[in-house]
């Protein structure tokens, strides 16, 4: 087992595990309103490994591309992938799929007020959003999907879209990250791009280190997995891809 | 209409990228769309025999879907022009990607199943398992996020037992490799053997099981079972691994070769179930109520005396029944498991001369059976059937539905099943 910082009392984990449990329980419950089945956090029958006693996977380099901010402004994702630990995903901003995207952006809002109100991960941390419909997902379509987080400095939620569809291909292929529009009956393409949901986990070298499916979101796990990354900065670098 | 232009590109990545789903009730929970009707293909891994046809291992596919013209018919065979005892086989998480495993030669084959289910092509062949692991016989394929969980059943250094874990990316480059423990965890001593691996995410638990090494499968049967000092050589335990830290926790002993695992996929439930196949029985792992992983034999298959060689097994969908097929006898039992603790058997038919795997349809309704178990072990003469037979299954019978002859189709020896169907 590596070493690194004390593995936090099992007390605290617990309680930190029952508080991100009832952040996520309210996040599906203010969506319960709008769905009859509200989206929530997939059962977790554990309690996670402590914070850097683990070592996550070298799963692959993440790869780079020219995409546009709210702005409207050319940003490399190298640049947003690289001296802070990233939590990356794709969307589009008119996903009504209570599983699919709105549950990812409740579920890394209370991944940011939970790194928010750790000193440690204040200022190390990022998040990343790149949308799957360039034609749709304008700049100030994302400037109007992201509201205030942007804003923030403390944990930067950057969003992103690609310029044109062939250019965001690649990056999507890289990633591995599935998407098709779903058809009508009549074979015309709807309003919904089905997709497999995963958020990739980047580490401050662009090395994704983790990917989390649905069945996989665990909030608390996820925490500390962010935070392993952040006791790993302070190691002697590992050898590795 | 720029919203207009924007959905005809993803229609055309829709029209690239997709097409394939699977079901199976034992497929990785990390594959998302599950066929919860009919399935329209089965794809079959299968071991190339000398002489027969170009004698290469093959992914041969059959059209199941009733409505189809050529329903119970081979639509498609791919070789890999090569024969290294096809085995196992497993979709990547997207179900875009089939991975196949060669147990002699530890070639992994990489078939696109995505474009057309109909039609796979071979896109990539991954050679380098034994140069980064040291671990030979790629048995199980078990998708991960982004990423495949290899289980081996043997090494390149002494050609035993002792193995271990490999992960690969989607892209087909090694990742991580992980050993079967082979000290002492809470009283029980690794035997740092491997064979099937399973994950229940909601309990972050890895589950793995033992066999033996390429010394022992790929020797003739006969031979094998008058080798006292081989015979010894085969797993006996199982272990609970940190899936998240890929850390073993716990060690079970569980002798006779524990093979296939199956967690109950019903929600909320924290056990599975395997069986030995040297001493023919079940063996259920679960928690108890102090939280302590526990492992103990709950019923027997056949009669063991008579070493009726538990091969594959299948559990439904709601984690209430469970098929076994035992490759000497050839039969096929069904046990009712609502008790999982207590398993009861309450059905039997003899499938074939000799059976392996079975797989169902979520649904439970369809039932198919493969008659391969290892190049030099299955039988010889008259009883070497090889053949893929379809069943329906009403809950009190299996009813034949068709057959697909693999030797009068000169294809070879059909061993491992997977579903697939276009979206």
């Amino acid at each position: 087992m590596p070493g690194g910082t004390p593995a936090a009392p099992r007390a605290s984990q617990a309680l930190r595990l029952a508080a991100v449990a009832l952040l996520v329980c309210g996040a599906a419950a203010a969506q319960a309103a709008a769905d009859p089945t509200p989206a929530h956090a997939p059962q977790m029958q554990f309690l996670p490994p402590a914070p850097g006693t683990y070592q996550l996977q070298r799963i692959q380099r993440a790869p780079d591309a020219v995409l546009l901010d709210w702005r409207g402004q050319q940003r490399r994702l190298a640049r947003l992938t690289r001296d802070k630990v990233t939590l990356l995903t794709f969307f589009y901003t008119y996903c009504t799929d209570a599983w699919g995207c709105p549950f990812a952006r409740q579920l890394m809002a209370g991944l940011r007020d939970q790194l928010l109100s750790r000193p440690f991960a204040v200022g190390r941390v990022r998040f990343v959003s790149i949308s799957f419909d360039p034609t749709h997902d304008t700049p100030e379509a994302l400037r109007l999907h992201a509201g205030q987080f942007h804003a923030d400095d403390r944990l930067p939620w950057e969003f992103l879209t690609a310029r044109r569809m062939r250019e965001l291909l690649p990056l999507l292929e890289d990633f591995g990250q599935d998407v098709r529009v779903e058809n009508d009956e009549a074979g015309r393409p709807m309003r919904t791009i089905n997709h497999m949901l995963k958020l990739f986990l980047v580490d401050r070298d662009g090395i994704v280190r983790e990917i989390y499916a649905l069945d996989y979101l665990h909030p608390a796990m996820m925490l500390n997995d962010i935070e392993t990354l952040l006791i790993e900065e302070r190691r002697p670098r590992a050898s590795g891809r | 209409m720029k919203s207009c232009k924007g959905f005809l590109a993803l229609t055309v990545i829709g029209a690239l990228a997709f097409g394939a789903r699977a079901d199976e009730t034992c497929n990785s929970p990390y594959m998302a769309r599950l066929i919860k009707g009919q399935e329209q293909f089965v794809h079959v891994w299968t071991l190339g025999v000398e002489g027969l046809g170009d004698g290469s291992d093959k992914l041969v596919t059959i059209d199941v879907d009733p409505k189809s013209k050529s329903y119970g018919k081979v639509v498609s065979s791919v070789s890999v022009n090569t024969r290294g005892e096809a085995h196992h086989m497993g979709f990547t998480d997207d179900r875009r990607y089939l991975w196949a495993g060669g147990l002699e030669n530890s070639q992994i084959y990489v078939f696109d199943v995505g474009a057309d289910p109909a039609k796979p092509k071979l896109v990539r062949t991954i050679g380098d398992l034994a140069a980064r692991s040291g671990y030979l016989g790629p048995h199980t394929f078990y998708a991960m996020p982004g990423r495949m969980l290899i289980g081996a059943l043997s090494n390149s250094a002494d050609k035993g037992g002792a193995t271990g874990m490999a992960v690969y990316n989607n892209k087909g480059e090694f990742v991580a490799k992980y050993d079967m423990p082979k000290g002492e965890i809470g009283g029980v001593k690794g035997d740092g053997y491997g064979y099937d691996l399973a994950i229940n995410p909601a309990m972050n638990a890895l589950l793995t099981s033992s066999f033996t090494g390429i010394d022992n499968y790929r020797r003739d049967l006969g031979d094998l079972i008058k080798d006292g000092e081989a015979m010894k050589r085969f797993g006996g335990t199982m272990v609970l691994w940190d899936l998240k830290a890929m850390q073993p926790k716990q060690i079970f002993s569980v002798p006779g070769a524990p093979l296939e695992i199956r967690w109950s996929l019903k929600p909320g439930d924290n056990w599975a179930i395997t069986a030995t196949a040297l001493t023919s029985k079940l063996w259920l792992v679960r928690q108890d109520a102090g939280g302590k992983w526990q492992a103990k034999e709950v019923g027997t298959i056949g009669d063991p005396a008579k070493t009726p060689l538990p091969v594959d097994i299948s559990i439904t969908a709601d984690g209430k029944g469970l098929w076994v097929n035992t490759f000497m006898d050839g039969m096929t039992r069904y046990f009712d498991l609502t008790n999982p603790e207590q398993p009861k058997q309450t059905y039997a038919r003899q499938t074939g001369r000799q059976v392996n795997m079975i797989s169902q349809s979520w649904d439970g309704k369809r039932v198919y059976v493969t008659s391969s178990l290892l190049e030099r072990w299955d039988k010889a003469g008259a009883d070497n059937e090889q053949f893929l037979r379809a069943f329906q299954w009403d809950g009190k019978e299996l009813k034949p539905a068709f057959e697909v002859d693999f030797t009068k189709e000169k294809l070879g020896r059909a061993h491992h099943m997977k579903f697939s169907a276009r979206s």
